[in-house]
């Protein structure tokens, strides 16, 4: 990816196409007739995003999350979370997709980094929160309480995993696919 | 013989599945998983399912999916919408008559509006058959019945199925038209419930109901499938053999 503009089958005469001005419909330029949509391409300025491991140089692998491969290609930078930094890691030893250090500019070792989101093969999604994440998003005032339990009036990640990680989800669990 | 609605969309669904075809639902879509299933051990051994979000699914990545669809490799693909219109346009986004405010918004996102063009045959299913889910004009065209003919385009809506009558898109004319009326129903009770002209005059045939072995494999084989391999396994419990 880092292409300026990617054609699309689809979405002409939705009201999707109407809303969006970074989608218009142009005519094929070898036939010059065929007519598609094309989309303007996103190009991030950073993109972070959680991967199961990584070692000290940037390379990571991604399990089964392997459309983060697409946006590490698309950004200018990228910061990766990852549940366990490892030694070396080469394409061989990755499980699912592997992204070279190339594309990393920056790792932070972040066990549970996904949470109360899954992490494929490592833990599943933590259901009894995302019931507590949904009930909350329903106003502003139950969303700002929410934000203020999980977010502002934690110390660190640590204190995060300790508080609010169910310990059930911190044995490790079988492959999750998400 | 006695079926829940759920049944019979999933028998109707899997009718329309194809041997030797790649089909596909998304992901959310328990009756359409179930009719793929049952059409592979009924009548299409040879079709290659997709379930997104499930074991049913070659992919790794969605975007493996995705040109699966745009390469047009995609036989049959099941949609559902919270409206239908007679143009064959469905809504997945939002309902209310000024677009900018909606009184109501859905998940609706981008894919309905790719695959309803890359898909050779889509098959819009609807749980609810009245006149505030088929409608004349969706309040918003997620994905468009019919394009202009120099747009790129490999399929088209095929279908539209609801608990109460099956309708068929025609292409020309860029409608969908009253197809069959499901056993218990009338003519009447169909034209009560739709929001837009049926495009029928006279006599309907009524759609063949569901033979009891595709209850019985649905029932047990199917449902013993879903629960095993973890494919929508609550619903297929509580919705599958619910009346045995």
């Amino acid at each position: 990816m880092g292409v300026p503009y990617v054609p699309i089958v689809g979405l002409v005469g939705t009201d999707l196409l109407k809303r969006r001005d970074d989608m218009i419909i142009a005519v094929d330029p070898f036939d010059g007739k065929t007519k598609s949509v094309v989309a303007k391409a996103l190009r991030p300025d950073v993109a972070v995003f959680h991967a199961q491991a990584a070692d000290r140089q940037g390379n990571v692998s991604c399990g089964y999350e392997a459309d983060v491969v697409i946006l590490a290609e698309a950004s200018k930078h990228v910061i990766v979370t990852v549940e366990r930094v490892v030694d070396q890691l080469t394409e061989k030893e990755a499980k699912g997709a592997f992204i070279p250090a190339i594309h990393v500019d920056a790792l932070v070792h972040a066990p549970f980094g996904a949470h109360p989101g899954g992490c494929a093969g490592i833990y599943a999604p933590d259901k009894v929160h995302m019931r507590e994440y949904v009930v909350a998003s329903k106003d502003d005032a139950s969303f700002e309480a929410y934000l203020r339990k999980y977010v502002r009036e934690v110390k660190d990640h640590q204190q995060y995993i300790e508080q609010f990680v169910p310990p059930e989800m911190r044995k490790p669990t079988l492959a999750v696919v998400s | 013989m006695d079926y829940t609605t759920s049944e019979l969309l999933a028998v109707l669904l899997s009718r329309e599945v194809r041997d030797d075809e790649i089909s596909a639902c998304g992901a959310l879509s328990q009756i359409p998983a179930a009719g793929l299933l049952l059409a592979q051990a009924m009548h299409a051994p040879n079709a290659e399912l997709i379930i997104l979000g499930s074991i049913f699914n070659p992919f790794r990545t969605s975007r493996q999916f995705h040109y699966l669809a745009q390469r047009g490799e995609l036989g049959l693909f099941f949609a559902s919408g919270v409206q239908i219109d007679r143009h064959g346009n469905y809504n997945l986004h939002q309902l209310g008559p000024d677009i900018a405010r909606p009184q109501m918004r859905f998940p609706g996102g981008y894919g309905g509006g790719m695959i309803y063009y890359g898909a050779r045959r889509t098959v819009v299913f609807r749980t609810e058959h009245t006149v505030r889910s088929l409608v004349e004009h969706v309040d918003y065209i997620s994905a468009a019945g019919s394009t202009p003919p120099d747009v790129l385009r490999h399929g088209n809506p095929s279908k539209a199925i609801t608990p109460k009558a099956n309708f068929r898109f025609e292409k020309d004319a860029g409608v969908l038209r009253l197809d069959t009326v499901h056993p218990g129903y009338t003519l009447d009770d169909i034209r009560d419930s739709t929001g837009f002209d049926l495009g029928v005059n006279g006599a309907v045939t009524v759609t063949p109901a569901p033979t009891a072995e595709e209850l019985q494999v649905l029932r047990q084989v199917i449902r013993t499938k879903m629960i095993d391999t973890g494919t929508y396994a609550e619903w297929a419990r509580k919705s599958l053999g619910a009346m045995m």
